[in-house]
């Protein structure tokens, strides 16, 4: 690691969004690979921040602050490589909210956070969403992946009626459909024919790269479950 | 001095106070004031692992002044207009003299009286049950019927219903209106066919939004002499689902029993910082939801509990600070992961119940077993359990709560993280003859019998 990869380490880390884009910049000035200042700046930064999260000595609103300093900072040194000609691709683009009725967001902005870290473009639709919306944004943004989440039991029937107007609209192939949340069992994620389930944050990325991965189309294939309760 | 605002003056701030945005009242502002609250009072590093239950009533008290100090500083975001909610010295020390002490709830000889306590306090903590796991619909009446029916049980809310007539029911959708109207309904008959027809009753756990909630106070569902539950999406957050209920409940002439947990780990960070803003979001409530009850819970997300060693200490404090320093009828809740029939579930529940009734705290409810997830995941015996647990530990000094927690501890606290879920109620109770299933009964009498060892005054 350089000083300029040091720094925006640091940047990251802190959440420092403004400072982690000056030295982004100043990353590019300086002729380094972007692909080297993603990797040691920004990813090593997240994954740090990860794990300072489960020990303990981190805590959310840390997470949240460094997964935006994250995101400006890539978005930055992804559109050096597309100008370069280089290939600048994100992991997926994912469409993320909590299902209609529910108002509760702290685990949606870990995801978000974590996601966004690991190169995943995220759309966060926020809270309370219902069917309609996730599906219009997913078409506008030609999403790979739609992410609903619920901490409320009564909600969980709209995942189910999310993934039945897909199928209703004859596109439920074209997007893959993944279920979080407290009351959301791996279970439940078979009954609805979603495409996956991961119990944390983490795993969701774990998740999400491996339904990139994958050659089947949405709801072909068993779902893919993650770190599930028994 | 300065009066409480009324209904009309907090509905103006929900429109036109300062603005904020969600992401800078969830990254900035509760955090930047819970850290400067943790500094200016020195409560850093606070958190014993070893002693769960806090025994120095002067931290107690400081930190009931950074929660204090917080309320004012921040007031609450109603979330749907992006604005903040502020309250004033004056007014909040007028809503929190002017909010009840006693409350008299239900009616008739089913009647309780709720009253304010203290750390240790003999007069026993109240006891309701469930919390809101998932129940089938062909086993909500008879499960909810033998909830009723353990008579250690003070306060009746039942588990939540997802169906009706085999119809998923909801948010936002007329079958919720319909299913709670129904359940309202249902709660009434139940009651009176427990033969406790004025047993206070909480509803509505199952409206999720502000239209389920009319089935409070109307004819013939839940009566004005029950609790209005009405729940905020997090601490120091509300929107206008939640106005919606208060104004109803109001309308009712109800009584509201409010609440959101500080969440350790969340946007206050420490078992400190929640512990700071769910003293903070306690008071608010009282001036800005006109609640009547509640306050005072608290969530690790880190192990979606609260009966970890933190989670206690963080319980506890919270408790000692708001009992100590206010009238309030405050309200916790045990967060147990394991499930009906487990040994786990039972000593969980001695913790956490224990600390919460020994710190002060006016009623609490539960049990959330297998952490509330899974459906039928839910027995009367558990309620029977944890009322038992809330009453016998009420008087108890909390330096033997601590003793207690101690050795209770260690035969969980490795499975917080994995927890043993347990099994449905079908196979650990007699939904029709209302008495508990023999091994599940064996496990009881087991427990029961090693809380006594422990010290539990049963």
């Amino acid at each position: 690691m350089n000083d300029i990869t040091k720094k925006l380490y640091e940047a990251v880390i802190e959440g420092e969004e403004d400072i982690a884009l000056e030295v982004a910049q100043k990353s590019i000035d300086s002729g380094m690979d972007p692909l080297t200042t993603i990797k040691e700046g920004i990813q090593a930064a997240m994954d740090e921040m990860g794990e300072r999260f489960e020990e303990g000595e981190a805590f959310l609103p840390e997470l949240m602050l460094a997964g935006d300093a994250a995101t400006c900072a890539m978005d930055l040194l992804l559109e050096k490589i597309k100008a370069d000609g280089g290939d600048s691709s994100d992991a997926g683009t994912v469409v993320l909210g909590v299902m209609s009725g529910d108002h509760h967001d702290i685990g949606k902005n870990l995801v978000k956070a974590i996601l966004s870290a690991n190169s995943f473009k995220v759309i966060d639709l926020g809270i309370d969403v219902g069917v309609k919306k996730f599906i219009e944004t997913a078409k506008q943004v030609k999403a790979d992946i739609i992410a609903c989440s619920t901490l409320i039991t009564t909600s969980l029937p709209y995942q189910k009626e999310l993934i039945d107007t897909l199928a209703a609209m004859g596109i439920r192939n074209q997007y893959k459909v993944i279920l979080g949340g407290g009351p959301v069992t791996p279970q439940w994620t078979k009954t609805i024919t979603a495409d996956g389930y991961s119990n944390t944050a983490s795993e969701c990325v774990v998740l999400c790269k491996q339904l990139i991965a994958q050659e089947t189309a949405g709801g072909e294939a068993d779902p893919i479950i993650i770190g599930a309760i028994s | 001095m300065k009066q409480k605002p009324d209904l009309i003056e907090i509905l103006r701030r929900s429109r036109e106070g300062e603005y904020c945005s969600a992401h800078d009242w969830d990254l900035k502002k509760i955090p930047k004031g819970v850290k400067s609250m943790i500094k200016k009072y020195g409560l850093a590093n606070s958190v014993d692992k070893d002693n769960p239950v806090n025994m120095d009533m002067d931290l107690a008290d400081t930190f009931y002044k950074a929660g204090y100090e917080l309320a004012l500083e921040l007031g609450m975001l109603n979330e749907a207009r992006d604005r903040i909610v502020k309250i004033d010295q004056d007014e909040l020390d007028s809503t929190l003299h002017l909010a009840p002490s006693e409350l008299k709830i239900g009616f008739g000889q089913d009647q309780r009286v709720m009253r304010s306590r203290t750390p240790s306090d003999p007069t026993p903590m109240l006891f309701g049950s469930s919390l809101g796991i998932t129940i089938s619909e062909d086993v909500w009446p008879l499960l909810t019927e033998g909830i009723a029916r353990q008579l250690e049980v003070d306060i009746l809310e039942g588990g939540s219903l997802c169906t009706i007539n085999g119809l998923d029911a909801l948010p936002n959708d007329p079958s919720e209106t319909l299913l709670c109207y129904e359940q309202g309904r249902m709660h009434r008959q139940i009651r009176k066919k427990a033969g406790r027809e004025g047993m206070p009753g909480i509803g509505n756990i199952s409206a999720v939004t502000e239209f389920g909630q009319f089935c409070y106070g109307t004819k013939g569902n839940f009566y004005n002499t029950d609790l209005s539950l009405i729940l905020y999406p997090s601490e120091m957050k509300i929107n206008n689902q939640t106005l919606h209920k208060v104004v109803h409940t109001l309308a009712m002439d109800g009584m509201i029993f409010a609440g959101s947990p500080g969440m350790i780990g969340g946007m206050p960070g420490t078992p400190e910082g929640a512990v700071i803003s769910s003293i903070a979001a306690s008071l608010l409530q009282y001036a800005i939801l006109f609640a009547s009850v509640g306050g005072g819970e608290l969530y690790d997300i880190r192990y979606l509990s609260n009966v970890n060693r933190e989670g206690l200490w963080a319980l506890s404090m919270t408790h000692q600070a708001l009992s100590r320093n206010t009238h309030l009828i405050t309200h916790g809740i045990a967060n147990q992961v394991s499930g009906p029939g487990t040994k786990e579930l039972l000593y969980e529940t001695l913790a956490g119940v224990a600390v919460i009734a020994a710190s002060g705290a006016a009623f609490s409810t539960g049990p959330r077993s297998a952490g509330g997830k899974l459906n039928d995941y839910l027995s009367p015996l558990d309620c029977r359990w944890c009322a038992e647990v809330a009453h016998a530990a009420s008087g108890m000094a909390l330096s033997d709560v601590n003793e207690l927690v101690k050795q209770v501890l260690p035969k969980f606290e490795s499975t917080i993280k994995s927890p043993n879920i347990g099994k449905p109620v079908q196979e650990v109770w007699d939904l029709k003859n209302f008495r508990p299933l023999p091994e599940a009964e064996a496990v009881y009498d087991q427990v029961r019998k090693e809380a006594v060892e422990f010290g539990l005054p049963l």
